[in-house]
């Protein structure tokens, strides 16, 4: 699992890789404890992002439940069509605004 | 903090009797085999995705109950289906249930009184203590259903087992539930356990209700 912050105007963009399991989540979840608040939107670009499994879910609500409590805007983008498949079953793509791309995702603050 | 399982049964308290809601045994043993898998999930034990189940770390909790179940599961593959270990953990449902009275015993929240039926059947009643806890947790389900906050984790899972046992009628009136039911289904989705429980209980109901004409 790899979290690289990209550069954006006005967000934070975290570009998630790989596996998001029980295994990695506590790192996931100290990392977005970090950034969470810092800008008036966060971005979690998951274009490279192959699996999340139930620990990974609990990391991204405890995220969306942050980021409402800041007054932030949580946004994913990228869904790759296994994780999207666990988001849709779950009922977690009622919990947040998704888009296609990081770019979309940039695009809709404009 | 209290185990799912103890709050389970909380929520199923009876308060004038002093004993337990009438949940059947299926359904009541599959609610406690979600609820320490649920726990066990969120103390980085076990996790899941849409089918599978993996054990991560066989290290005790520290909680009896949870311990036990941790121990059970042991039977089956490191990888194996969720719907498997909850078929495993419900045949120690009476135990879980049995476990999880003497942790509420423990923890000064029912105490044990013993009595006779027409003077020979021996019985068992238990009384809360003041109920502080059993308000908390119906408080915390209150606040949520009300509300169009983000559940945490430990929310969701309270829901879903709650849902699951038809125990949210202790918390709400019949109009109130029929307002909430698109919430409450929202949120109990949100575990992928309580999914697999709630599937696995919905088939043993119907199972049931197809062997009773002929029982």
């Amino acid at each position: 699992m790899e979290i690289n912050e990209l550069p954006a105007n006005g967000a934070t963009v975290l570009q998630l890789s790989g596996r998001l399991d029980g295994t990695t989540s506590a790192t996931t979840d100290a990392k977005l404890a970090d950034v969470v608040g810092r800008n008036p939107t966060l971005i979690l670009d998951l274009a490279t992002l192959d699996y999340v499994s139930s620990a990974g879910l609990r990391v991204l609500l405890k995220a969306a439940k942050q980021a409402q409590t800041a007054k932030q805007k949580l946004l994913l983008a990228g869904l790759q069509p296994a994780v999207k498949q666990v988001f849709e079953i779950s009922g977690f793509s009622t919990l947040f605004a998704i888009f296609a791309s990081r770019e979309d995702a940039l695009a809709s603050l404009r | 903090m209290l185990t799912f399982a103890e709050e389970l049964l909380l929520l199923a308290h009876d308060e004038k009797s002093g004993g337990f809601a009438n949940i059947q045994d299926l359904l009541m043993n599959t609610a406690l085999a979600g609820a320490v898998l649920m726990d066990l999930a969120i103390l980085n034990r076990i996790d899941t995705d849409l089918s599978t189940l993996v054990t991560l770390d066989r290290t005790p909790t520290g909680e009896k109950l949870l311990d036990y179940g941790l121990t059970e599961l042991a039977a089956l593959p490191a990888k194996t289906s969720t719907i498997d270990a909850l078929d495993l953990l419900r045949k120690h449902g009476a135990t879980f249930e049995q476990m999880a009275i003497a942790r509420l015993i423990e923890r000064g929240i029912l105490r044990e009184q013993g009595g006779r039926i027409l003077w020979v059947f021996e019985t068992r009643r238990y009384p809360l203590i003041d109920g502080k806890e059993l308000q908390e947790v119906k408080r915390r389900i209150a606040d949520l259903l009300l509300s169009d906050d983000i559940p945490d984790s430990r929310d969701v899972v309270i829901i879903a087992l709650a849902q699951a046992c038809g125990l949210l009628r202790r918390v709400f009136s019949e109009s109130e539930l029929r307002d909430a039911q698109k919430r409450i289904d929202q949120i109990a989705k949100l575990d992928l356990i309580g999914q697999a429980m709630s599937d696995m209980m919905s088939e043993l109901s119907a199972a049931l209700t197809r062997l009773l004409p002929y029982s």
